[in-house]
Parts: structure tokens; C-alpha cells; sequence
């Protein structure tokens, strides 16, 4: 069932993309400060900012699985009529969230593996350059776990929200 | 008739809802005995309780008061989960509005009844295959519904409704949205898998499709009026 959420995630091609940049770009901005927060180099501040995108992480899950549950109510309803338990329906849609962050997690650690190699790859060459943003590897692992957690709270509303999918709706037209 | 030889038996079913402040009643004392393997059309107009006695018979709702016996088993108390299960195993649905979803191809569609189960992928796709067979749709497998016309869509929602080889197939207005040709070509479909593989099947409908079926209920303000 977790590789069919992974499908149906990759097929919903505008939401997927969407998420996934958002994640992306909050994972970094909160390992950023994560990281700045460690070093001590932005003081109080960073800390403020980190807790920020925590919130803002919250709302997104939120918001992911508000619009996976609701805009999909017919194809969830179909699924209930076809013999799908409420659990089977659960795993579908945490699946479809916990994959797009889990891609942003990837696209991070890509990117600061890239940049790092980069860098050194030119400092190899007799240059110095000094990175503008080197993130460690911790603070980006630290925070992806962080917004896995949150998900929790996103997959409750989620099974909420899919317990009150009747499947009569399936039958009912598409005018009514 | 043997008890043996029931599938769906249904006795003082009642169904009332609540519209507007209205009290309608949608189903009124129906009594209905469906054998194993006996393809029956439900015919009536619009607000006869037709759909509502499909809903019942499935355990999509629940009668406010008599028994449904499907298979053998009451299913007016069962649980959401024991409902679940018994659609899963034992029931196919065809819908009007096909419900398809869009993202799946025509493939995809026929395997996600099956998804939940602990087959192995290449059996469901290998049951796939023959149910898209069955229906002469296999050439349409990796099309997306958006590409295929009303006929093949209904078709590849009957390979979805076979795949698990279901005792019933229930089929709320299946031709709502085709044109003559596509009926004729769906109904004979579900006469087929009805002759070949003893399938009971349910069609609800407005329109006259007596000549597919072995009986026909007529209902009219939630009563049965007639069987022939």
C-alpha cells in the first residue's frame, strides 16, 4: 500500500510538486538556523526563526492532508465502496505526505552534498573559497525527523476527516 | 426456492430520511428474495427508492428497521469493517458516473480493488489483464479514463467490479451517461459475466432494460409494485 500512496502522490503531479518545494525550501531554512543557533552566530534569533518554520511546518502538514482528504472525497468514497477499511484509506494518504517530505529531506541533503563537493572541488584547485552556507548534516536530519513528528498531528486530522467519508457518496452524481 | 439457493434476502426493510423538515420514506415493508446467479433490473422513476434499495442491499446504509441477508449473513447490524470486508470479497460496483480516478491508468483502476489485499503484485496484475480481457479492453490497459470514451470507461469500471471475482455485481444506473450503442454493448457485458460466471447482478435503472434481466422490480414510492 505505501508504494501505491508513492504512485498516487507522483500522479497528483501540481499538489506533489507544490509540497515538495515548500518542504524543501523549510527544511533547509530550519536547518540553516538550526545550525546558526549551534555556531551562536545569530544569537536568540535563530532559535525564534526555527520555531517559526516548526509552526509553519504544522500548518503545511495540515493543510497537505486537509486538501488529500478533501479534494479526493469521491476517489476516497469509491475506494470505502470497493471494500477499503478507514485504516487501508489512512495509509494511502500519510503515505502521500510522508513521501513528499521525505523527497524535500533528499532534495536538501542533494543539494548541500553537491554544494559542499563544489566547493571543495575548487579549493582543491588552489582557490579558497569560503561557503556562504554550508549546513552540517545533523541539523537537516535533526529537522526532517522534527516534521515527521508534526505529520502525526497532520495523520490524525487526516483519519478524522476519512472516517467521515461516507461511501454513499460515490453513488451520488457528479451534478448533485 | 432452498434458503441454500438465496443470495440477497431481504424482509420489512424500512428507510425513512429526513428532507427539508419533510419526513420521506423511502423504502416502505420491501420484501425481496434474490437467488444465487439471477441477473434482476430494479426499475422505477426518479425518487422511487430504487438507489436507496441498492444502498441497503450493499450496506452502503442502514435500514431503520427489517433484515438484509447477504449470503447468508445479516449485514443490517454488521459492523463498518465486517462491511468493508464483505464488499471486498463478495460485491462489484458499477457506477453511473463510472469513478474512475483519473490519475490511475485503465490497469492501475482495475488493480486498486486489490491493493489492500496480500497478493502479490504481478497476481493482481496478471488478474488485471484477465479482467480487462474479459471486457475486451486490454488494447486501452496503460490509457488514462480523460482518453477513453463512456463505453470504455464503464467497461474498465465492470473489469474493476470483477476482478475479485465477486458473488454480486450491483450497478447503479450503468447507462446513465451512454449512448444507445455503449448500452447495448455494457448490458450484454454484464449478461455475459452474469451467464459465465454465475454472477448475481443488480441493475438499477430508470430506463427499460427488462429484456437483459430474469426479473424486474418495478418500485414506486419506496414499495415494490411489481415483479415479473
Amino acid at each position: 500500500m505505501w508504494r501505491k500512496a508513492i504512485l498516487l502522490s507522483l500522479r497528483e503531479k501540481r499538489v506533489f510538486v507544490v509540497f515538495t518545494l515548500i518542504y524543501t525550501t523549510l527544511i533547509f531554512l530550519t536547518s540553516f538556523f538550526i545550525h546558526l543557533g549551534i555556531d551562536g552566530t545569530f544569537g536568540e534569533l535563530a532559535w525564534n526563526f526555527v520555531l517559526i518554520f516548526f509552526g509553519t511546518s504544522l500548518f503545511l502538514s495540515l493543510l497537505y492532508a486537509w486538501i488529500l482528504v478533501s479534494r479526493k472525497r469521491r476517489v476516497w468514497a469509491t475506494f470505502k465502496c470497493i471494500g477499503y477499511t478507514n485504516k487501508n484509506i489512512l495509509v494511502l494518504v500519510s503515505g502521500m505526505i510522508l513521501f513528499t517530505t521525505l523527497v524535500g529531506f533528499f532534495i536538501v541533503i542533494e543539494a548541500l552534498f553537491h554544494y559542499a563537493a563544489i566547493v571543495a572541488y575548487i579549493n582543491q584547485t588552489g582557490a579558497n573559497i569560503t561557503p556562504l552556507i554550508l549546513v552540517d548534516l545533523v541539523p537537516v536530519v535533526f529537522t526532517s525527523l522534527i516534521f515527521i513528528g508534526v505529520q502525526i498531528i497532520a495523520f490524525i486530522l487526516a483519519y478524522r476527516k476519512v472516517l467521515k467519508v461516507r461511501p454513499i457518496i460515490a453513488l451520488k452524481k457528479v451534478s448533485e | 426456492m432452498s434458503e441454500k439457493d438465496i443470495m440477497i434476502d431481504a424482509v420489512d426493510v424500512n428507510k425513512e430520511y429526513r428532507r427539508a423538515g419533510a419526513i420521506i420514506r423511502a423504502l416502505a415493508d420491501v420484501n425481496l428474495k434474490i437467488r444465487s446467479g439471477e441477473f434482476v433490473i430494479i426499475q422505477g422513476p426518479t425518487g422511487c427508492g430504487k438507489s436507496t434499495l441498492l444502498n441497503v442491499l450493499s450496506g452502503l446504509d442502514l435500514p431503520d428497521s427489517g433484515r438484509i441477508i447477504f449470503d447468508g449473513e445479516n449485514i443490517a447490524r454488521a459492523t463498518e469493517d465486517r462491511l468493508s470486508k464483505l464488499r471486498r470479497h463478495k460485491i462489484g460496483f458499477v457506477f453511473q458516473d463510472f469513478n474512475l480516478v483519473n490519475t490511475l491508468t485503465g490497469i492501475e483502476n482495475v488493480e486498486s480493488v486489490l491493493w489492500p489485499t496480500v497478493l502479490r503484485q504481478k497476481e493482481i496484475e496478471n488478474r488485471a489483464i484477465a479482467a480487462l480481457r474479459d471486457v475486451d479492453l486490454l488494447d486501452r490497459k496503460d490509457h488514462f479514463p480523460v482518453q477513453m470514451s463512456g463505453g470504455e470507461k464503464q467497461r474498465c469500471a465492470i473489469a474493476r467490479a470483477i476482478i475479485h471475482r465477486p458473488r454480486v455485481i450491483l450497478a447503479d444506473e450503468p447507462t446513465g451517461n451512454l449512448d444507445p450503442q455503449s448500452e447495448k454493448e455494457v448490458m450484454g457485458l454484464l449478461k455475459k459475466i452474469n451467464k459465465e460466471m454465475e454472477t448475481t447482478i443488480l441493475v438499477v435503472t430508470h430506463r427499460n432494460l427488462s429484456s437483459y434481466g430474469d426479473k424486474t422490480i418495478r418500485m414506486d414510492r419506496g414499495k415494490i409494485v411489481k415483479i415479473t
